[in-house]
Protein backbone atom coordinates (compact mmCIF):
# COMPACT_ATOMS: atom_id res chain seq x y z
CA UNK A 1 0.00 0.00 0.00
CA UNK A 2 2.85 2.34 0.96
CA UNK A 3 5.23 1.02 -2.18
CA UNK A 4 1.79 2.22 -4.39
CA UNK A 5 1.54 5.19 -2.80
CA UNK A 6 4.94 6.06 -3.04
CA UNK A 7 4.77 4.91 -7.27
CA UNK A 8 2.08 7.34 -7.36
CA UNK A 9 3.87 10.69 -5.94
CA UNK A 10 6.63 9.87 -7.95
CA UNK A 11 4.90 9.57 -11.05
CA UNK A 12 2.94 12.92 -9.89
CA UNK A 13 6.26 14.83 -9.92
CA UNK A 14 7.03 13.43 -13.33
CA UNK A 15 3.72 14.48 -14.96
CA UNK A 16 4.46 18.23 -12.91
CA UNK A 17 7.76 18.15 -14.56
CA UNK A 18 6.63 17.33 -18.01
CA UNK A 19 3.62 19.92 -17.61
CA UNK A 20 6.07 22.62 -16.42
CA UNK A 21 8.42 22.26 -19.54
CA UNK A 22 5.33 21.63 -22.21
CA UNK A 23 4.40 24.91 -20.32
CA UNK A 24 7.26 26.63 -21.39
CA UNK A 25 8.07 25.25 -24.25
CA UNK A 26 4.64 26.55 -25.81
CA UNK A 27 5.30 29.64 -24.16
CA UNK A 28 8.42 29.83 -26.38
CA UNK A 29 6.45 28.52 -29.74
CA UNK A 30 4.25 31.41 -28.92
CA UNK A 31 6.59 34.20 -28.79
CA UNK A 32 8.03 33.10 -31.49
CA UNK A 33 4.84 33.35 -33.00
CA UNK A 34 3.46 36.72 -31.88
CA UNK A 35 7.32 38.23 -32.30
CA UNK A 36 6.90 37.41 -36.12
CA UNK A 37 3.48 39.07 -35.87
CA UNK A 38 4.54 41.92 -33.89
CA UNK A 39 8.16 42.01 -35.69
CA UNK A 40 7.42 44.26 -38.34
CA UNK A 41 6.43 47.44 -36.81
CA UNK A 42 8.09 47.67 -33.91
CA UNK A 43 10.78 50.53 -34.76
CA UNK A 44 13.92 48.54 -33.61
CA UNK A 45 13.05 45.79 -35.73
CA UNK A 46 12.51 47.66 -39.11
CA UNK A 47 14.51 47.77 -42.23
CA UNK A 48 16.94 50.63 -42.99
CA UNK A 49 14.05 51.72 -45.61
CA UNK A 50 11.15 51.88 -43.70
CA UNK A 51 12.84 54.24 -40.99
CA UNK A 52 14.13 56.48 -43.25
CA UNK A 53 10.82 57.14 -45.03
CA UNK A 54 9.14 57.62 -41.61
CA UNK A 55 12.07 60.29 -40.89
CA UNK A 56 11.06 61.85 -44.07
CA UNK A 57 7.40 62.11 -43.20
CA UNK A 58 7.96 63.22 -39.82
CA UNK A 59 10.01 66.30 -41.21
CA UNK A 60 7.36 67.11 -43.44
CA UNK A 61 4.79 66.78 -40.60
CA UNK A 62 6.97 68.58 -38.13
CA UNK A 63 7.48 71.37 -41.09
CA UNK A 64 3.63 71.69 -41.39
CA UNK A 65 3.27 72.34 -37.57
CA UNK A 66 5.81 74.93 -37.43
CA UNK A 67 3.65 76.74 -40.06
CA UNK A 68 0.74 76.34 -38.27
CA UNK A 69 2.14 77.03 -35.10
CA UNK A 70 3.22 80.35 -36.79
CA UNK A 71 0.00 80.88 -38.42
CA UNK A 72 -1.65 80.44 -35.26
CA UNK A 73 0.18 82.78 -33.21
CA UNK A 74 -0.20 85.35 -36.21
CA UNK A 75 -3.84 85.37 -35.82
CA UNK A 76 -3.59 85.42 -31.90
CA UNK A 77 -1.83 88.90 -32.09
CA UNK A 78 -4.39 90.27 -34.39
CA UNK A 79 -6.92 89.39 -32.28
CA UNK A 80 -5.52 90.95 -29.10
CA UNK A 81 -4.25 93.75 -30.51
CA UNK A 82 -7.92 94.70 -32.24
CA UNK A 83 -8.63 94.10 -28.02
CA UNK A 84 -5.99 96.05 -26.76
CA UNK A 85 -7.33 99.34 -29.04
CA UNK A 86 -11.17 98.28 -27.28
CA UNK A 87 -12.38 96.96 -30.63
CA UNK A 88 -12.52 93.26 -32.15
CA UNK A 89 -11.28 91.68 -35.27
CA UNK A 90 -13.99 90.69 -37.13
CA UNK A 91 -12.14 90.21 -40.29
CA UNK A 92 -10.16 87.87 -38.54
CA UNK A 93 -12.53 85.32 -37.42
CA UNK A 94 -14.48 85.91 -41.02
CA UNK A 95 -11.31 85.01 -42.73
CA UNK A 96 -11.11 81.70 -40.71
CA UNK A 97 -14.59 80.61 -41.01
CA UNK A 98 -13.84 80.83 -45.07
CA UNK A 99 -10.70 78.79 -44.64
CA UNK A 100 -13.10 76.04 -42.35
CA UNK A 101 -15.69 76.23 -45.24
CA UNK A 102 -12.57 75.62 -47.54
CA UNK A 103 -11.27 72.49 -45.99
CA UNK A 104 -14.67 71.04 -45.10
CA UNK A 105 -15.62 71.69 -48.80
CA UNK A 106 -18.64 74.35 -48.08
CA UNK A 107 -17.65 76.87 -50.28
CA UNK A 108 -16.90 76.75 -54.40
CA UNK A 109 -12.80 77.65 -54.64
CA UNK A 110 -9.92 78.59 -57.14
CA UNK A 111 -6.59 78.53 -57.36
CA UNK A 112 -3.28 76.73 -58.91
CA UNK A 113 -3.03 72.66 -59.01
CA UNK A 114 -3.66 69.62 -61.27
CA UNK A 115 -6.09 68.48 -63.51
CA UNK A 116 -5.59 64.62 -63.86
CA UNK A 117 -7.61 62.83 -66.93
CA UNK A 118 -7.51 58.91 -66.36
CA UNK A 119 -9.10 57.45 -69.31
CA UNK A 120 -10.07 54.03 -68.17
CA UNK A 121 -12.06 52.57 -65.07
CA UNK A 122 -10.11 51.84 -61.58
CA UNK A 123 -11.23 51.18 -58.72
CA UNK A 124 -12.21 52.39 -55.03
CA UNK A 125 -8.53 51.70 -53.21
CA UNK A 126 -6.73 53.24 -56.57
CA UNK A 127 -8.49 56.52 -56.08
CA UNK A 128 -7.77 56.66 -52.40
CA UNK A 129 -4.01 55.91 -52.80
CA UNK A 130 -3.70 58.41 -55.18
CA UNK A 131 -5.73 60.90 -53.09
CA UNK A 132 -3.62 59.72 -50.36
CA UNK A 133 -0.64 60.75 -52.22
CA UNK A 134 -2.11 64.66 -53.26
CA UNK A 135 -3.38 65.03 -49.66
CA UNK A 136 0.12 64.76 -47.93
CA UNK A 137 1.48 66.43 -50.90
CA UNK A 138 -0.47 69.45 -49.49
CA UNK A 139 -3.55 69.10 -52.08
CA UNK A 140 -6.74 71.45 -50.45
CA UNK A 141 -9.49 70.81 -52.89
CA UNK A 142 -10.81 67.88 -54.69
CA UNK A 143 -13.45 67.15 -57.30
CA UNK A 144 -14.09 64.19 -59.20
CA UNK A 145 -16.10 64.36 -62.21
CA UNK A 146 -18.13 67.30 -60.78
CA UNK A 147 -18.28 65.53 -57.53
CA UNK A 148 -16.43 67.39 -54.30
CA UNK A 149 -14.55 65.55 -52.37
CA UNK A 150 -13.04 65.69 -48.65
CA UNK A 151 -12.09 63.16 -46.18
CA UNK A 152 -15.33 62.15 -45.19
CA UNK A 153 -16.55 61.18 -48.80
CA UNK A 154 -17.23 57.57 -49.04
CA UNK A 155 -15.39 55.92 -52.09
CA UNK A 156 -16.36 52.42 -52.67
CA UNK A 157 -16.66 50.14 -55.90
CA UNK A 158 -19.91 47.98 -56.24
CA UNK A 159 -19.39 45.39 -58.65
CA UNK A 160 -16.81 47.25 -60.58
CA UNK A 161 -18.45 50.76 -60.39
CA UNK A 162 -16.75 53.63 -58.38
CA UNK A 163 -19.11 55.09 -56.33
CA UNK A 164 -18.26 58.52 -54.91
CA UNK A 165 -20.75 59.81 -52.29
CA UNK A 166 -22.88 57.43 -53.29
CA UNK A 167 -23.06 58.25 -57.18
CA UNK A 168 -21.79 56.28 -59.63
CA UNK A 169 -18.68 57.69 -61.58
CA UNK A 170 -17.49 56.25 -64.94
CA UNK A 171 -14.25 56.60 -67.14
CA UNK A 172 -12.90 59.55 -68.39
CA UNK A 173 -12.70 60.18 -64.94
CA UNK A 174 -11.23 64.14 -64.52
CA UNK A 175 -9.80 64.97 -60.93
CA UNK A 176 -8.87 68.31 -59.89
CA UNK A 177 -6.75 68.96 -56.83
CA UNK A 178 -5.92 72.35 -55.98
CA UNK A 179 -2.40 73.01 -53.93
CA UNK A 180 0.51 73.81 -54.89
CA UNK A 181 1.55 72.27 -58.54
CA UNK A 182 5.47 71.83 -57.39
CA UNK A 183 4.29 69.50 -54.36
CA UNK A 184 1.63 67.82 -56.21
CA UNK A 185 3.63 66.73 -59.31
CA UNK A 186 5.79 64.15 -58.14
CA UNK A 187 3.02 63.14 -55.63
CA UNK A 188 0.48 62.93 -59.42
CA UNK A 189 3.30 61.29 -61.10
CA UNK A 190 4.50 58.10 -58.67
CA UNK A 191 0.59 57.44 -58.37
CA UNK A 192 0.03 57.39 -62.18
CA UNK A 193 3.21 54.89 -63.05
CA UNK A 194 1.43 52.31 -61.17
CA UNK A 195 -2.09 53.30 -63.17
CA UNK A 196 -0.37 53.59 -66.24
CA UNK A 197 0.33 50.12 -66.54
CA UNK A 198 -3.20 49.44 -68.08
CA UNK A 199 -4.78 53.13 -68.16
CA UNK A 200 -3.71 56.11 -69.51
CA UNK A 201 -3.32 58.87 -67.50
CA UNK A 202 -2.69 62.48 -68.03
CA UNK A 203 -1.53 65.06 -65.84
CA UNK A 204 -1.85 69.01 -66.35
CA UNK A 205 -0.62 71.90 -64.06
CA UNK A 206 -3.17 74.83 -64.19
CA UNK A 207 -2.79 78.16 -62.75
CA UNK A 208 -5.98 78.81 -61.69
CA UNK A 209 -8.49 75.57 -61.24
CA UNK A 210 -12.45 76.60 -60.20
CA UNK A 211 -14.01 74.01 -58.03
CA UNK A 212 -17.46 75.09 -57.70
CA UNK A 213 -19.37 72.16 -56.03
CA UNK A 214 -19.71 72.34 -52.62
CA UNK A 215 -21.02 69.64 -50.20
CA UNK A 216 -23.75 70.61 -47.63
CA UNK A 217 -22.57 69.37 -43.82
CA UNK A 218 -24.78 67.26 -42.56
CA UNK A 219 -26.12 68.33 -39.28
CA UNK A 220 -24.84 66.46 -36.14
CA UNK A 221 -27.64 64.27 -34.83
CA UNK A 222 -26.06 61.66 -32.49
CA UNK A 223 -22.78 63.51 -31.64
CA UNK A 224 -23.02 66.55 -29.03
CA UNK A 225 -19.80 68.68 -28.34
CA UNK A 226 -17.52 67.86 -25.79
CA UNK A 227 -15.89 64.75 -23.95
CA UNK B 1 10.85 5.09 -18.62
CA UNK B 2 8.53 6.45 -21.03
CA UNK B 3 8.20 9.90 -18.55
CA UNK B 4 11.54 10.48 -18.51
CA UNK B 5 12.43 9.81 -22.56
CA UNK B 6 9.14 12.51 -22.56
CA UNK B 7 10.80 14.69 -20.24
CA UNK B 8 14.14 14.33 -22.68
CA UNK B 9 12.68 15.30 -25.39
CA UNK B 10 10.59 18.06 -24.08
CA UNK B 11 13.72 19.29 -22.77
CA UNK B 12 15.94 19.42 -26.07
CA UNK B 13 13.28 20.96 -27.77
CA UNK B 14 13.14 23.88 -25.44
CA UNK B 15 16.85 24.56 -25.86
CA UNK B 16 16.69 23.75 -29.57
CA UNK B 17 13.85 26.71 -29.62
CA UNK B 18 15.60 28.71 -27.48
CA UNK B 19 18.53 29.00 -29.31
CA UNK B 20 16.76 29.35 -32.35
CA UNK B 21 15.49 32.42 -30.62
CA UNK B 22 18.88 33.76 -29.92
CA UNK B 23 20.35 32.81 -33.58
CA UNK B 24 17.48 34.74 -35.33
CA UNK B 25 18.95 37.91 -33.72
CA UNK B 26 21.18 38.99 -36.61
CA UNK B 27 24.85 39.47 -36.68
CA UNK B 28 25.84 42.87 -37.59
CA UNK B 29 28.70 45.05 -37.41
CA UNK B 30 29.51 47.51 -35.69
CA UNK B 31 29.22 50.48 -38.22
CA UNK B 32 25.99 49.27 -39.14
CA UNK B 33 24.55 49.04 -35.15
CA UNK B 34 26.10 52.54 -34.99
CA UNK B 35 23.65 53.62 -38.08
CA UNK B 36 20.63 51.55 -37.27
CA UNK B 37 20.65 53.59 -33.43
CA UNK B 38 21.23 56.95 -35.14
CA UNK B 39 18.26 56.04 -37.39
CA UNK B 40 16.10 55.33 -34.72
CA UNK B 41 17.14 58.11 -32.20
CA UNK B 42 16.43 60.45 -35.42
CA UNK B 43 13.10 59.28 -35.18
CA UNK B 44 12.69 58.96 -31.43
CA UNK B 45 13.91 62.70 -31.56
CA UNK B 46 11.30 63.86 -34.48
CA UNK B 47 8.15 62.14 -32.89
CA UNK B 48 9.47 64.02 -29.84
CA UNK B 49 9.34 67.08 -31.81
CA UNK B 50 6.16 66.55 -33.22
CA UNK B 51 4.58 65.87 -29.80
CA UNK B 52 5.73 69.43 -28.20
CA UNK B 53 4.82 71.55 -31.59
CA UNK B 54 1.06 69.56 -31.46
CA UNK B 55 0.82 70.83 -27.95
CA UNK B 56 2.17 74.22 -28.98
CA UNK B 57 -0.56 74.13 -32.07
CA UNK B 58 -3.31 73.15 -29.47
CA UNK B 59 -2.40 75.95 -26.95
CA UNK B 60 -2.09 78.88 -29.65
CA UNK B 61 -5.97 77.21 -30.59
CA UNK B 62 -7.06 77.81 -27.22
CA UNK B 63 -5.61 81.69 -27.22
CA UNK B 64 -7.01 82.12 -29.92
CA UNK B 65 -10.02 80.93 -29.22
CA UNK B 66 -9.74 82.84 -25.83
CA UNK B 67 -9.26 86.17 -27.85
CA UNK B 68 -12.08 85.38 -29.94
CA UNK B 69 -14.83 84.88 -27.37
CA UNK B 70 -14.22 87.99 -25.73
CA UNK B 71 -14.45 89.99 -29.38
CA UNK B 72 -17.85 87.75 -29.59
CA UNK B 73 -18.42 89.81 -26.22
CA UNK B 74 -17.80 93.09 -27.35
CA UNK B 75 -19.36 92.94 -30.78
CA UNK B 76 -22.93 91.79 -31.65
CA UNK B 77 -21.21 91.12 -35.59
CA UNK B 78 -18.48 89.11 -34.23
CA UNK B 79 -20.89 87.09 -32.15
CA UNK B 80 -22.69 86.19 -35.41
CA UNK B 81 -19.83 85.16 -37.04
CA UNK B 82 -18.56 83.40 -34.05
CA UNK B 83 -21.52 81.04 -33.98
CA UNK B 84 -21.31 80.09 -37.52
CA UNK B 85 -17.13 79.61 -36.98
CA UNK B 86 -18.37 77.15 -33.88
CA UNK B 87 -20.24 75.23 -36.62
CA UNK B 88 -17.49 74.82 -39.17
CA UNK B 89 -14.86 73.95 -36.42
CA UNK B 90 -17.77 70.93 -35.28
CA UNK B 91 -18.17 70.16 -38.94
CA UNK B 92 -14.42 69.92 -39.66
CA UNK B 93 -13.52 67.74 -36.27
CA UNK B 94 -11.58 70.60 -34.08
CA UNK B 95 -14.02 69.76 -31.44
CA UNK B 96 -14.52 66.71 -29.13
CA UNK B 97 -17.56 65.43 -29.53
CA UNK B 98 -19.43 62.64 -27.71
CA UNK B 99 -22.73 60.35 -28.36
CA UNK B 100 -23.74 56.80 -29.53
CA UNK B 101 -21.80 54.76 -32.07
CA UNK B 102 -19.75 51.75 -33.12
CA UNK B 103 -16.64 50.60 -31.73
CA UNK B 104 -14.37 48.36 -34.14
CA UNK B 105 -11.16 46.11 -33.45
CA UNK B 106 -8.82 44.36 -35.38
CA UNK B 107 -5.69 43.11 -34.80
CA UNK B 108 -2.50 41.59 -37.03
CA UNK B 109 -2.91 37.84 -37.29
CA UNK B 110 -0.82 34.87 -37.22
CA UNK B 111 1.91 34.43 -40.15
CA UNK B 112 0.89 31.14 -41.17
CA UNK B 113 4.40 30.51 -42.38
CA UNK B 114 3.55 28.99 -45.54
CA UNK B 115 5.87 29.64 -48.07
CA UNK B 116 3.28 29.16 -50.73
CA UNK B 117 1.28 31.80 -48.88
CA UNK B 118 2.91 35.48 -50.00
CA UNK B 119 -0.01 37.68 -49.55
CA UNK B 120 0.72 38.75 -46.05
CA UNK B 121 -2.95 38.96 -45.55
CA UNK B 122 -2.15 38.36 -41.97
CA UNK B 123 -1.39 42.09 -41.49
CA UNK B 124 -3.64 45.18 -41.10
CA UNK B 125 -2.84 47.27 -43.94
CA UNK B 126 -3.89 50.87 -44.23
CA UNK B 127 -6.10 50.46 -46.44
CA UNK B 128 -8.23 47.70 -44.81
CA UNK B 129 -8.24 50.73 -41.87
CA UNK B 130 -9.08 53.14 -45.03
CA UNK B 131 -12.23 50.94 -45.77
CA UNK B 132 -13.74 50.60 -42.82
CA UNK B 133 -13.36 54.54 -42.00
CA UNK B 134 -15.03 55.18 -45.37
CA UNK B 135 -17.58 52.20 -44.73
CA UNK B 136 -18.88 53.95 -41.55
CA UNK B 137 -18.95 57.82 -43.69
CA UNK B 138 -21.55 55.53 -46.19
CA UNK B 139 -23.15 54.64 -42.97
CA UNK B 140 -23.96 57.95 -41.63
CA UNK B 141 -20.71 58.06 -39.05
CA UNK B 142 -21.11 62.30 -37.71
CA UNK B 143 -17.35 61.67 -36.60
CA UNK B 144 -14.34 59.38 -36.42
CA UNK B 145 -11.36 58.11 -35.08
CA UNK B 146 -8.44 55.32 -35.94
CA UNK B 147 -6.68 54.54 -32.70
CA UNK B 148 -7.54 58.24 -31.39
CA UNK B 149 -6.78 60.21 -34.40
CA UNK B 150 -9.98 62.24 -35.59
CA UNK B 151 -10.31 61.42 -39.25
CA UNK B 152 -10.19 65.21 -41.05
CA UNK B 153 -11.46 66.29 -44.19
CA UNK B 154 -7.81 66.56 -44.82
CA UNK B 155 -6.77 62.64 -43.28
CA UNK B 156 -4.74 60.59 -45.31
CA UNK B 157 -3.77 56.90 -44.66
CA UNK B 158 -0.27 55.93 -46.47
CA UNK B 159 2.71 53.74 -45.57
CA UNK B 160 6.08 54.84 -44.69
CA UNK B 161 7.62 51.91 -45.74
CA UNK B 162 6.25 49.25 -43.05
CA UNK B 163 4.22 51.93 -41.04
CA UNK B 164 0.81 52.89 -41.03
CA UNK B 165 0.64 56.88 -41.04
CA UNK B 166 -2.08 59.11 -40.77
CA UNK B 167 -2.72 62.75 -40.05
CA UNK B 168 0.61 64.25 -39.11
CA UNK B 169 2.72 61.14 -39.48
CA UNK B 170 1.33 59.99 -36.59
CA UNK B 171 2.46 55.92 -36.90
CA UNK B 172 -0.46 53.18 -36.21
CA UNK B 173 -0.03 49.99 -34.69
CA UNK B 174 -1.90 47.36 -33.69
CA UNK B 175 -4.27 46.65 -32.04
CA UNK B 176 -6.73 49.42 -34.01
CA UNK B 177 -9.85 50.61 -33.05
CA UNK B 178 -11.72 52.49 -35.10
CA UNK B 179 -14.68 54.75 -33.35
CA UNK B 180 -17.53 56.13 -34.77
CA UNK B 181 -20.53 57.76 -33.38
CA UNK B 182 -23.72 57.67 -35.20
CA UNK B 183 -26.45 55.39 -35.25
CA UNK B 184 -25.30 52.37 -33.68
CA UNK B 185 -27.67 50.54 -35.14
CA UNK B 186 -27.31 51.39 -38.42
CA UNK B 187 -23.45 51.42 -38.60
CA UNK B 188 -23.76 48.12 -37.02
CA UNK B 189 -25.72 47.40 -40.20
CA UNK B 190 -23.30 48.88 -42.43
CA UNK B 191 -20.13 47.08 -41.25
CA UNK B 192 -22.11 43.63 -40.94
CA UNK B 193 -23.44 43.93 -44.65
CA UNK B 194 -21.70 40.78 -45.85
CA UNK B 195 -21.31 42.81 -48.91
CA UNK B 196 -19.08 45.11 -47.47
CA UNK B 197 -15.61 44.63 -46.60
CA UNK B 198 -15.90 41.36 -47.85
CA UNK B 199 -12.27 40.77 -48.52
CA UNK B 200 -11.32 41.83 -45.29
CA UNK B 201 -13.72 39.39 -43.35
CA UNK B 202 -12.78 36.23 -45.59
CA UNK B 203 -8.66 37.14 -43.95
CA UNK B 204 -10.27 37.32 -40.91
CA UNK B 205 -11.14 34.23 -40.95
CA UNK B 206 -8.39 32.66 -42.13
CA UNK B 207 -5.85 34.74 -40.33
CA UNK B 208 -7.74 35.67 -37.04
CA UNK B 209 -7.40 39.07 -36.88
CA UNK B 210 -9.63 39.95 -34.49
CA UNK B 211 -12.49 41.78 -35.84
CA UNK B 212 -14.85 42.35 -34.07
CA UNK B 213 -17.20 45.26 -33.56
CA UNK B 214 -19.42 46.53 -30.68
CA UNK B 215 -22.29 49.24 -30.09
CA UNK B 216 -22.11 51.65 -27.38
CA UNK B 217 -24.55 54.13 -25.71
CA UNK B 218 -21.84 56.88 -25.17
CA UNK B 219 -18.53 56.91 -27.00
CA UNK B 220 -16.13 60.03 -27.32
CA UNK B 221 -14.16 61.18 -29.64
CA UNK B 222 -11.02 64.09 -28.80
CA UNK B 223 -11.17 66.84 -31.78
CA UNK B 224 -8.31 66.89 -34.40
CA UNK B 225 -4.67 67.46 -32.72
CA UNK B 226 -3.43 70.24 -35.11
CA UNK B 227 -5.29 72.75 -37.58
CA UNK B 228 -5.38 73.13 -41.35
CA UNK B 229 -3.52 75.32 -43.36
CA UNK B 230 -5.11 76.68 -46.85
CA UNK B 231 -2.23 78.43 -48.80
CA UNK B 232 -3.96 78.02 -52.60
CA UNK B 233 -7.48 77.36 -52.35
CA UNK B 234 -9.19 80.77 -52.44
CA UNK B 235 -12.78 80.78 -51.48
CA UNK B 236 -14.41 81.66 -54.88
CA UNK B 237 -16.34 85.76 -55.26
Amino acid sequence: MLNHSGDGTARFQRVIVVSLIGLALGFLVVVQLRSQAVVARTLAAQDDTSVALLINDLNRANNQLIQQAAALSQQETQLRQALTAGGADAQAISKELQTLRAVTGGVPVHGPGLQIRIMGPIMDFELQDLLNSLRTAGGEAFSLNGSRMIGSTPIVSQRNTLMIGGHAVSAPLVLLVIGDPEQLEPAADLSASSLQTRVQVDIQRKSDLTITEVINARPLIYAQLGR
Amino acid sequence: MTVLASVSLATFLVTGLAATQFRSQPLASSNRLARDEALRQSVNQLEDQNRALKARVQALQNEVKAREDESARRSSAVQQVKALLDEQRAIAGLTALHGPGLTIQLRDGVDPNDPADRSLGWTIHYQDLQDIVSLLWASGAEAVTVNGQRVVPTTSFHYAGVNILINNANRLTGPYTVTALGDPSTLANGVGDPDQLAELKSRNRIYRLGLSWLRSTRLSVPAYDATFLVKNAQPLG
